[in-house]
């Protein structure tokens, strides 16, 4: 793990299951109001690291990919939290997030995820958690966690102790 | 006679239709996006719901006037409900209930996806079906098996854990930079090309009724793409990483290897269902089913009789909407005019009871 500037993590996943598994670790720690933005071409692997952050959290369904219906939302038994996943490829600009219903999803009732968040950078708070997802060859992929904020840099903290345990 | 108006506006295709009794479509009209979509490579909400708006009106009347009747004439209007897009279903379903309050005619909600096996209701000649049977729903946002006991009664077997099968067409199309949408596309090419070139996998030989395509995808990805220059440097927030097409891969090769993945997987797991809960035919549909291979691998690995719905009526159109609105209107259901769209509606007999 290379040291890299205060609030960011930089991590190789060798496999999808990997993939999975880091996202089951961060999807243990998330509030709600989280919001997660994960950066990547096609096939990158946002969705089954999505997967793996459902099942960490908790959601009752198994996590589908949202490219169709743009948004998913997702329960789980613990509480009334709703877990949202956002595929925002198709939406042409930060103007379009009205479509979509940002603004209810920004209600603080739960985590938010982001796929193609580049598409409505405009849209987006200022705090954040922002991961991008590099192919290196095969099935390995180089994750770059970037926090902004404390609260998110705490987060990449806790995250880092919960994976790798330090 | 019954005639029924169908309207269907889900996603990118505005479309109604009058059909009588269920079975004979006495108009059909289908105003698509795909142009106006074509030049992003996938469909977007807010276009297409401003383009919704622009075509309701002029294709409901056009449906109407070529069923040759006046609207004092429909028995009931039906109209898609869910799921899809939010923005989209809005203005079919507001269109629908503004008639259905003008013309003072019953109100059906309809799912889309019951509306896809529907389309079945609609080939000629038609001979009613023995329950049960089942049913492959495969489009851009949906890929469903489904055991269909009755009239509105399904029991869902499986589906998809990740991408649907539509959807992979159109993320591999985009890949190999086919023209959108990726279907028709990637079948034209896979025509000229070798479909044992590349071995894809076949996920989920598990003795599950599930499928999962997006580990196709990304090996599809990784045959043919050379990665961005400089793939580990770090990258700026926002900056385009598409990876580069090769330029020495044979795309009809990927296209046509892909095509065997996709159809044998959907092959596969239909004839086993089939088997396992003693169907007397297969049912297909949705926009995925109007591909040749798919139906040519299932005629051939099963012995039951294979119905899909003609070309036309394989993607999204008012007819089959009416088609099922029909089985509904003649089982006495109906929808208040106060009904909400309903943007994840899953097939389920429970929730086909509940109105």
């Amino acid at each position: 793990m290379p040291i890299l500037k205060e609030g960011e993590l930089d991590i190789i996943s060798h496999s999808a299951e990997q993939t999975r598994r880091l996202g089951a670790r961060l999807g243990q720690l998330l509030q709600p109001g989280d919001m997660i933005c994960l950066s990547g071409d096609l096939g990158a692997g946002k969705t089954v690291f999505t997967a793996g952050i459902g099942h960490g959290w908790g959601a009752t369904l198994p996590v589908t990919s949202p490219t169709f219906n743009l948004v998913n939302q997702y329960q789980r038994e613990a509480d009334d939290q709703l877990l949202y996943h956002l595929d925002c490829y198709r939406l042409g600009s930060a103007d379009e997030v009205d479509t979509i219903g940002f603004d209810d999803i920004l209600d603080h009732s739960g985590p938010v995820v982001i796929e193609w968040p580049e598409r409505i950078e405009d849209a987006l708070p200022k705090a954040l958690l922002w991961i991008d997802i590099e192919v290196i060859e095969g099935d390995r992929r180089n994750f770059i966690f970037e926090a902004t904020g404390d609260h998110y840099q705490k987060l990449i903290d806790a995250f880092r102790e919960k994976a790798f345990g330090f | 006679m019954t005639y029924i108006l169908g309207i269907e506006s889900s996603c990118d295709e505005t479309a109604a239709a009058v059909v009588i009794d269920g079975k004979t479509i006495a108009s059909n009209i289908v105003a698509s996006q795909i142009d106006l979509h074509a030049e992003h490579g996938g469909v977007f909400p807010e276009l297409a719901s401003r383009a919704h708006v622009e075509a309701i009106d002029s294709v409901v009347s056009q449906a109407v006037r070529d069923a040759g009747i006046g609207y004092a004439q429909l028995d009931a209007i039906a109209v898609t409900q869910g799921p899809g897009l939010v923005g989209s279903l809005l203005v079919g379903i507001n269109y629908a209930k503004g008639l259905a309050l003008m013309a003072d005619k019953p109100l059906l909600g309809i799912n889309h996806l019951e509306g896809h096996i529907y389309s079945l209701w609609l080939s000629q000649p038609f001979k009613e079906p023995e329950f049960p049977v089942l049913v492959l729903i495969v489009s851009g946002g949906h890929s469903e098996l489904l055991l269909m006991t009755g009239h509105g009664q399904y029991e869902r077997l499986g589906g998809t854990i990740d991408d649907a099968a539509g959807e992979a067409f159109d993320k591999v199309g985009r890949l190999l930079d086919l023209p959108f949408p990726g279907g028709p596309h990637i079948e034209r090419a896979a025509r000229h090309g070798n479909g044992t070139a590349f071995d894809f996998p076949r996920a989920l030989r598990d003795g599950s009724y599930d499928f999962s395509f997006s580990g196709l995808k990304t090996a599809v990805r990784r045959e043919v793409t050379v990665p961005p220059s400089g793939s580990r440097s770090r990258r700026r927030r926002g900056a385009e990483k598409r990876a580069q097409l090769r330029s020495d891969v044979s795309v009809n090769d990927v296209a046509a290897s892909f095509q065997e993945a996709v159809t044998d997987i959907l092959v596969e797991k239909t004839a086993r269902a089939a088997k396992e809960h003693g169907v007397s035919e297969i049912f297909m549909a949705g926009g995925v089913s109007a591909n040749t291979m798919l139906r040519l691998k299932m005629r051939r690995e099963t012995d039951l009789p294979v119905r899909y719905p003609p070309l036309n009526l394989c993607t999204d159109n008012g007819a089959m909407i009416a088609a099922a609105g029909y089985f509904r209107y003649e089982a006495g259901l109906r929808t208040g005019l106060d009904f909400d769209v309903l943007p994840n509606w899953p097939l389920s007999s429970q929730l086909y009871e509940m109105s």
